[in-house]
This record gives C-alpha cells, structure tokens and sequence, in this order.
C-alpha cells in the first residue's frame, strides 16, 4: 500500500511538462529529444494536445534560427529509400559517421512494421547501425508503424521538427519497401534517394515508372568484388532510363553513383552529390519554395489524418460501417450508395455533437 | 516463389503417397495387433497413439520387423553406423572429459589437477568469454566478463601456470575457443614446447568451429571469409607438425542448446563439416591429410530414443556424404568420432536436484549412441558454475555407468530393435533432406551469410517456448509437480574485479619484461601475413612465433582485427512463431488476457509498452533474448533490440534514445553482478530512474537480493513462463507509467 503511493510519487518527479521539454530539447538533451517524439507519437488525446502545443513552440523557434542565419535553411532533410536487404542501415552507418567527421550532426528516423495481429512490432535497427548508435554526435530512433491511420506519415515529419530543434542539421530517413511510403516522405524531405542493391534490376520494373518521378539520386550499393559488373550494369541502365524522363526540378538532373559500405567506397561522393543538389536547391531558391509547399501537405496530412480518426472513433458509424460492409458483400448494394449512406450518417453525428 | 509452392506440393503429394503405401502393405502381424490394440483402446482412435516429435517424425507405439529396411551392420566397418570402432567400450570405455575452466589460471589449475586424481580422463578448458572474443583482461568492454564463465587468459605465462605439472605430451587436452583460436592455440602449443614436449607428440582438440558461431553462438571475432581462411591455415600447420591433434570440433551442441531439434542440429552439423573439408581442399590439402582428425561434438537432450538414433544416423551419413563428395582413401576420413555433453537448456532453476536425473539420462542416451567422449553437466549449472560437490556428482554419473552397470560389455545394444533401426533411418532422411537444401545454396558458407539456418532454428526455439509454457510439453519442477518453496542451494561465487585486478597486474609484468621491438616486428608480420590475400604465409605460424615473444592475446587479436575488422551478424527475428505454436494457435485465455492488458495499457498511455531487449558483456547466447523478442512482439508490445556485446552504457543510452518503458537484460555469463547494477546507475545519471530493470538468465538465488537493492524490479530465472513474465512487467509499467496519468 505504501510502496504504492510511493511509487506513484517518485514517478511523478519525471512527469515532463511541455515547457520542461521545450526546454531541455532545444538545449539539446538527448533524453527530452527522446520523450519528445514518444509525446508526438502517442495516440492519447491529451498528450496530443500537448503535442500540438509543442511543436508549434518548435516550429516557432526553428523560424527564428531560420532568420537569424538570414533565412538559409538550418537543416538538410534527406530520405534514403530501398527494399528490405537493400543495405540502406548499411550504408547509413557508414554514412552517417561521414558526416559526423565532416562536423555534421545526424539524426536517423526509422521505421519498423508492427505485425498486423498483435500490433506489436520489433525494432532492430539499431543493431545494424551499431558502429553510428555508439558516436555521441547521432541520434537514431525507431519507431514502430503502428498500422493504422498512416500515423508514420504525420509523426516522421513531427520528429522531422523536433530532431532540428535539438540541434540536428542532418536529417535522414529511412523508409521500407517501394511503395506508398516513398510518395509520402518524398513531401517530407528536402531530397529523396533510392538505394538499389545489384540483382534487384528484374523486380524493380514495376515499380521504376513510379520511383524515377521522384528520385534525386540512386545509390547503387554493394559495389565491390563478385558483384561489381552487376553493378555497372544497373548503373548505365538507370542512367538511360532517368535521361528519358521528364525532370522533376529545373534545376537538377537525378544522377546514379555505386557505393560499397564494406570497402568504404562511393560514400564521400554520395555527399558530394547531395551537397551540390543542396546548393542547386538553394541557389535557384526551390529548396525554400518546396519546403514551404510541404507544411501545406504537412497540413492536408493532419486534416485527412484526423478526419479519418473522428470518423472512425464513433461508435455508430463503427456499427453502419459493419453493415453497410456486408450488404456491399452480398451485393445487395452498390459501394457508392453504402458511402453515401455512411457520410450521410457522418455528417448528421457531426451536427448533433455540435448543437 | 513458385518453386517454393511446388516444393511444398511435391511433399504433401510423397506424404500421401506413402501413407498409402504403408497401408497397403501391412503385414498379418501389424495388422493383428491393430485390431488388438483398438479393441483395447474402446473408443479412441488408434492413431491417437501416434506421436509427432519436434523433428516432424512420427513415432509410433509399435514397431515390427516390417519397419527396418536397412542391411545388417557391424561397428568398424563403414557406414559405422554402430561404432567407429570395431571393440568399442568393450574394450575401453569412453572418456570421462569434463569441460571445466573459472577465474584464474591458479584456480583452474587447482582444480584439474585434482579431478585428473579422481579419475577424469582428460582435460576440457572453458575460458572466459573476454578470451574468447580477443581482449586482453585489461580491456574496458569486458570488465564484468573476466575470469566469469571460464578462465581469463592473456598471455603465455598465464597459459604456462593453467598447465603446470600437467605434462602436455601425455595428456589430451581439450579446448573450447573459435574467435581466438589463433593466440590460443599458439599459447598452449608454445607452452608444450617450454615444457619439452614435441609437437607431433599433442593430442587432443581445438573446437575451431567457426561456423556455428555465425549460426548460433556468436562468440567470432572477424567476419566469415577471414574466419574461414584462419581455419585453413590451422589445418594446414597441424596437418603436417601436428598430426595427433583434432584440428576442428564441428559442433552440433550449441545448435540444439539455442533450439534446434535433433534433425536440424545433426544436418547443419554434418553440412558445417562438408564446408570444412572443401575449405581445407581448397587450402591444397588432400582430403586424406585433416579429415580423419575431424571430430564431433553433439549435445544430448532429453528425447531418449532420438538422441541415440541421432548419434548413430551421424555416423551413417557422414561416411556415406564423404564418400560420396570427396571419395577419400583412408577409411578414418570417413569415420565420425564424437564427443557429447548432456544439455545444459534441460536442466532448470527450479527444483534443481531433478537435474541430477536429467543428466544421467541424457548420458545414458549419449552412451548407448556410441560416443568418444562425454561431458555431464552439473546440477546446479542453471544457478551459477558447478561447485566442487556439485562437479563431483557430474564425474560419479559417468563413472557409475562404466564402472558400475554393465552398460559398456555390449557394443551398441540398441542394434536390430526395430524402433531403434527405424528412428534411425528416419532421422538419416530427414537430415539429408536439410543438408541437400543446404547444398542447393552453395553450402553453410553462403547460408549462413542469407541467414536462413540461424532464422530456422530460433524459429524451432520460439516454438518450443510456447509448447512449454502453454503445458503441452512438461517440465517437471517447472511447469508441472511445482514446488512451493524452493531450497537455496550454495553455489560457486567469483569475486570478478579481483581475478581482473590480478590478470592487469600480471599483463603490466610480462609487457615489462619483454622486448618491445621483437613484438612490434611480430604483430606487424601477423598484419602483413593477413593483408596478402593469396594466403601465402601462415597465420597460425606467426601467431606462435608472436606469442613466443611473449604477445599478448588482445594484441595478436587486434592485429588481425586491424586487416580483417571485427565482424557484427546482421540480426533477423522471426515473428508470429510463438503465438501461433501456443496452444497451436487455438484462442487462449491466459493469452488474451496479456493481449489485453497491453491494449488497455496502450490506451492509457497512448502507445504500447516498450520494452528494450538487451545483452551486456561479452557474453553471445542470445536464444533467451531472441525468444522474449520474439514473443513478447507476438503479445503487443513494441520490442527494441540491444545489438550484442554493450557495455553497460551503451544499453542505458540505447533506453534513453528510444524512450523505453522497460530493460530486459538477458545473462547467462555470470556478469550481472557488475554489469548490471552500472546500467542502472547510468539510468540514474542520465534523469530516468523511472525506466523498469528486469533481469532475466542464469543468476544464482544468493544474488538476487543485491540486485533487488540496486534497483532491478524483476528477475526471472530459466524456466520462467513468458505470459507469467510479461503480465508480472505490466503490473509494474502500469504502476509507474500511467498512475500519473490517473492522477492528474
């Protein structure tokens, strides 16, 4: 019993109001760094509250800093993406202890699926960045998908924040898979490459239209020994493909390097790249201009986000939804009918909750 | 893809197939007794009486003469399968080798000399894992390691003392160590030679497997390619200088402590050995040169009849797959000698004097399966390292059984029974099956860089977990016949800083008095040696010469570490396995409530519970750390990975980073004494007190109030249940987490 209330006392002492947070993150501690993003991740209403407030104190003083180094960007946001077995942790870290040399200091945004049984997940990343988790100058945080609501899109770009508010100037973020998640960190980021490891030319095909409408820079890896004329290979043939396309910016032209983590190789020259893509950006003022456009989408995210999850948290709708679901399956009604139906239904629990 | 779904088809079509076959052909005998039987068994079916073991073998309670194909056979003639030798313990019994080893080389010392005048056969050293993984004692990463789970070594002095008045020209010595072979193996040959023995006049064995260190074990130093050109190397010296001496151990005892069922511990195995041959043949060696000095080393479980069908199915299919792959002319190249030690996962923290029953079993098995040699654990080892009284109980086992029962006037009693002979050939299939898979991706080599054995057997490991834990298999003390109050039993203690003060001590004096420049010259020949990559000079050559010249371990290690790097495994987890065996996947109640309580624990404080999964120190089994990953993922909660080998601080920076709710040490290298009571004062220094430590493993009862006042919340010894464990950690995140929450 008394152990208990002891308890309960001793643990308020870590309670962290936002202002303690706000605090010790912009003064760089790494553990406020570390409770921020769990405030942002959490699916709690109040502490989402407490969220929101925060980073709007974050967003405020990233502007200030902004303005202080006469309005140059503070951070370079870069997305490294790549099929599983890619070597993206590989390159990364390698990568990220070049940047920590060259006086940068980085933070690494990761994500891991939870299971879609048990929601829980397991997040290993760490053990393959091992060599950058033990450098004092980087911060790696993974975190876990959690499924629903696309709650990775909304909170990787809150940590995007809060890693820069912390002092981080480099921001990478890895995304899994070819897919949905690259067309949603490419709002996310200053410059999206994709890491391509030899042999994985055949099953990329599909999914290359999509991918070289986006992509900066492609990073062939795992460039050394056996695997070198492979290598080669996908190097011309990706360089043919992207002279072919449509360019994204007028003021760059995607280029295609091989890097080798083992050996050590290629990785000043992906820096080098992504630097003079950082100057092309700024120089021709599209760096500002994107970012600008991407807080519109950070907003339109928020706005389908939350929509989404009212929708979803009322019971009633929850019932329709299930019978709707059915009738749908059966046949007996068209899908538009049945969404018509449900939004109908939406829109009159939005009035009545209002008066 | 495709292939894959072909290949499952083609084997459910063979299962059908011979299902039908079975049927059809059974004799009048088989038949009769079915019809008994099921009159016998009134309304339940006969087939109720099957038995699916966890190799996927039917085991059925009768077996006929209808059952065994295979020829008549007898021991010292190939396939072997009843014997390498023709004699075998009718004419000398196994060796009694007890694998021994702790704090300092003194102690160690002490100790051998005493059990070899109570009648041990031969010596077996355990060294410390500091030693195993390349430092010197006096190095920061390995301060809770020194002197633990064997005896630390740094130099040829401390190798001369482990050794003194035991003269090395006559007796066999055995020696655990695969990362550091290279200075070991050095040491204790150049120690021979300070003693006047002759090269050529060593007997005994280096364990040298690298392989299954990648698979299971983790104690490497340097990645696979330089690893397996080091094994060359060795090979290569002993073949020619050494010729008594076993080159390698290829061991199959830590598949099966890390989960592999018997069929999948004896085809990885056997597949370790056929790369090993191709390694040495690759080196220029004839095949005949190193393979009759392969040897063997099985762990023996409890499954009493498969572990006897597995010894004997070894030796069958390794003659026939040399044969087959190398076609040698020595009949010994073809020849499997083993050693065995009695399973160290079998025996429990619970009620532990069971564990005396469980090791006189398992080598029951081991003896009946014809074995070289045989380890029996002591009863107290899922406590803390055996005592002398607990040690001395292990010795008696193996010598009662020679001594006392009559066992060995029989060569291979087991011969002509019908389940035996079947068991037998049905294992034989089942692992050639794994090893041809193993084949088709180019040999262990290239499967173990995909991963795929190492993914298997932690799949077979999570499985099992959830078989106990759900009851289905019984473990008696543990999850069955529980006692109320255990008995606190007196177990060995090793005071660590000490034995590491006294190993810095005895460094600073060698590197005294040595010369420094023969040394630089040696280390920097050993670099030169492992640049050259058509592996013209010999690594285990030089790596003598250097220790001569009084070079240390850490510093023969580094040099090569310096050309080759230290090597760190890509880590997979398998999910889904545990939850889907548990009470094979049917809803359960103790199940759901832990899914639940996480959900609602979820709720309350807006994400699931997290949990860092760590090991600290040197110490590489991570079954235990990989099945909590993997199944505490199945139960919801969000599991973050520790990479292996941290400090102390690297763990609480890693919490810290990831904002963690709870720690999850996992220890079975007696380190947790030092190790983790520092991780929770780094917690403490860094602002989170509030993070829950839990520390699960080997860690003896006398320890656990220390660690309570330290700040640990939970401890869990082996056996523990996981739903138990995991409902225990929300009682306590619950308390700290969210009862603030409530009260705002």
């Amino acid at each position: 019993m008394f152990a208990q209330r002891f308890t309960s006392i001793v643990s308020r002492r870590y309670v962290s109001t936002v202002v303690d947070l706000y605090k010790g993150l912009i003064n760089g501690d790494r553990g406020c760094l570390a409770k921020c993003i769990t405030l942002v991740e959490s699916t709690h209403k109040e502490k989402q509250q407490n969220a929101k407030e925060l980073l709007s104190q974050v967003l405020q003083e990233l502007k200030q800093r902004q303005q202080k180094q006469s309005n140059k960007p503070i951070s370079f946001r870069i997305g490294l993406s790549g099929s599983p077995g890619a070597g993206k942790s590989t390159f990364i870290n390698v990568f990220g202890r070049f940047l920590i040399q060259q006086g940068h200091k980085v933070a690494v945004l990761t994500v891991d699926p939870s299971s879609s049984t048990s929601g829980g997940s397991i997040l290993g990343d760490k053990t393959r960045m091992l060599d950058l988790s033990r450098e004092s100058d980087a911060y790696i945080r993974t975190s876990p998908s959690a499924g629903t609501l696309g709650g990775v899109t909304r909170t990787t770009n809150d940590a995007i924040v809060l890693c820069e508010a912390a002092g981080y100037n480099v921001i990478l973020v890895e995304t899994v898979g070819v897919g949905q998640s690259e067309f949603a960190v490419v709002d996310m980021v200053d410059m999206f490459c994709v890491l391509l490891p030899p042999g994985s030319g055949d099953e990329l095909q599909g999914m290359k239209k999509g991918i070289m409408e986006l992509v900066d820079l492609v990073i062939v890896t795992k460039a050394d020994g056996e695997l070198m004329p492979e290598v080669r290979r996908l190097q011309t043939e990706w360089l043919s493909a992207l002279r072919l396309m449509r360019r994204r910016s007028p003021n760059w032209k995607p280029k295609v390097i091989s890097v080798s983590a083992r050996t050590n190789t290629g990785i000043d020259k992906s820096w080098e790249q992504m630097f003079e893509f950082e100057n092309a950006m700024i120089k021709s003022g599209e760096f500002m201009t994107k970012r600008s456009n991407q807080l519109q989408k950070w907003m339109w995210n928020n706005v389908k986000d939350r929509i989404l999850e009212q929708f979803l948290a009322d019971d009633d709708i929850q019932k329709a939804i299930q019978s709707y679901e059915q009738r749908v399956i059966r046949g007996l009604i068209t899908p538009f009918v049945a969404a018509d139906a449900i939004l109908a239904l939406f829109a009159k629990v939005k009035t009545d909750k209002t008066t | 893809m495709y292939r894959q779904l072909f290949f499952a088809r083609s084997k459910l079509l063979n299962i059908n197939i011979n299902g039908r076959s079975q049927i059809l052909c059974l004799s009048s005998l088989q038949s009769e007794w079915s019809k008994l039987a099921t009159k016998q068994l009134k309304k339940i079916p006969l087939d109720s009486l099957n038995v699916i073991t966890h190799e996927g073998i039917k085991l059925k309670p009768l077996y006929t003469s209808e059952d065994v194909k295979g020829k008549e056979e007898i021991p010292g003639a190939y396939p072997y399968t009843r014997g390498p030798y023709p004699t075998m313990y009718a004419q000398r019994p196994w060796t009694i080798r007890q694998y021994a080893g702790f704090s300092t080389v003194e102690e160690s010392n002490r100790f051998y000399r005493a059990n070899l005048a109570a009648g041990q056969q031969g010596l077996s050293v355990a060294f410390d894992l500091a030693t195993h993984r390349g430092y010197d004692s006096d190095n920061e990463r390995v301060s809770g390691d020194v002197g633990m789970a064997g005896v630390a070594i740094d130099t040829v002095e401390d190798m001369k003392q482990l050794f003194d008045s035991i003269p090395l020209a006559n007796i066999s010595v055995s020696m655990t160590m695969n990362g550091a072979v290279l200075p070991v193996l050095a040491m204790y040959v150049v120690v021979a030679e300070e003693q006047g023995a002759k090269q050529d006049q060593l007997t005994g064995t280096i364990q040298n497997d690298i392989l299954k260190e990648f698979m299971v074990r983790n104690t490497y130093i340097y990645p696979p390619e330089p690893s397996m050109r080091i094994i060359a190397d060795i090979f290569r010296y002993t073949s020619k200088h050494m010729p008594h001496f076993n080159s390698i151990s290829i061991s199959g005892y830590h598949m099966q402590e890390a989960g592999a069922t018997a069929a999948l511990e004896l085809a990885y195995t056997i597949a370790d050995g056929l790369e090993y041959c191709r390694t040495g043949i690759k080196a220029g060696l004839n095949i005949d040169d190193f393979a009759p000095r392969l040897s063997f080393f099985w762990g023996i479980g409890m499954d009493f009849y498969m572990e006897i069908a597995k010894l004997r199915a070894a030796r069958r299919l390794w003659a026939n797959l040399m044969k087959e792959y190398f076609s040698p002319k020595k009949a010994q190249s073809m020849m499997l000698r083993c050693h065995c030690q009695t399973s160290g996962w079998s025996l429990t923290a619970q009620d532990p004097y069971n564990n005396i029953i469980r090791t006189t079993l398992e080598a029951l098995s081991a003896v009946f399966g014809g074995t070289q040699s045989l380890h029996t654990n002591s009863f107290d080892e899922a406590l803390a390292l055996p005592s002398v009284q607990s040690a001395r109980i292990a010795r008696n086992t193996q010598i009662i059984l020679q001594e006392e029962t009559g066992i060995p006037k029989v060569i291979d009693p087991w011969a002509g029974s019908y389940m035996m002979e079947s068991l037998t050939d049905e294992i034989y299939s089942k692992a050639r099956e794994l090893i041809n898979e193993v084949e088709q991706m180019g040999g262990m080599a290239k499967a173990i860089i995909a991963g795929v054995p190492k993914l298997k057997i932690e799949e077979c490991a999570a499985k099992r977990q959830a078989m106990i834990d759900d009851g289905k298999e019984t473990i008696v003390g543990v999850n069955k016949y529980k006692l109320e109050k255990e008995e606190v039993i007196q177990v060995l203690q090793i005071d660590n800083q000490q034995v590491r003060q006294q190993q810095i001590e005895k460094i600073k004096k060698v590197k005294q008095q040595r010369n420094q420049s023969k040394v630089d010259q040696c280390l920097e020949n050993l670099r030169e040696i492992a640049r050259d990559t058509s592996a013209s000079g010999n690594l285990f050559q030089a790596s003598i010469e250097a220790s001569r010249a009084r070079c240390t371990l850490g510093e023969i290690s580094q040099a090569l570490e310096d050309v080759f790097s230290r090597h760190l495994a890509d880590s997979r987890f398998v999910s889904g396995a545990y939850r889907k065996a548990f009470n094979q996947g049917k809803n359960n109640d103790e199940l759901q409530q832990v899914i639940d309580r996480v959900e609602k624990f979820a709720k309350i404080d807006g994400r699931r519970p997290r949990i860092l999964v760590a090991k600290i120190g040197q110490d590489g089994h991570d079954r235990g750390a990989k099945v909590i990953a993997s199944a505490f993922s199945d139960l919801g909660f969000d599991v973050d990975i520790g990479p292996l080998f941290a400090t102390p601080s690297e763990v609480a920076l890693q919490a810290i980073d990831a904002d963690v709710h709870i720690v999850g040490i996992s220890t079975l290298g007696a380190g947790h004494k030092t190790l983790v009571p520092e991780l929770i004062k780094k917690l403490n220094e860094l602002g989170r007190r509030d993070i829950v430590v839990t520390v699960g493993g080997v860690i003896p009862p006398q320890d656990h109030q220390q660690l309570y006042d330290q700040g640990v919340k939970l401890i869990f010894g082996p056996g523990t249940r996981i739903p138990e464990a995991a409902m225990q950690i929300l009682d306590h995140i619950e308390k700290t987490f969210t009862s603030t929450n409530k009260s705002k």
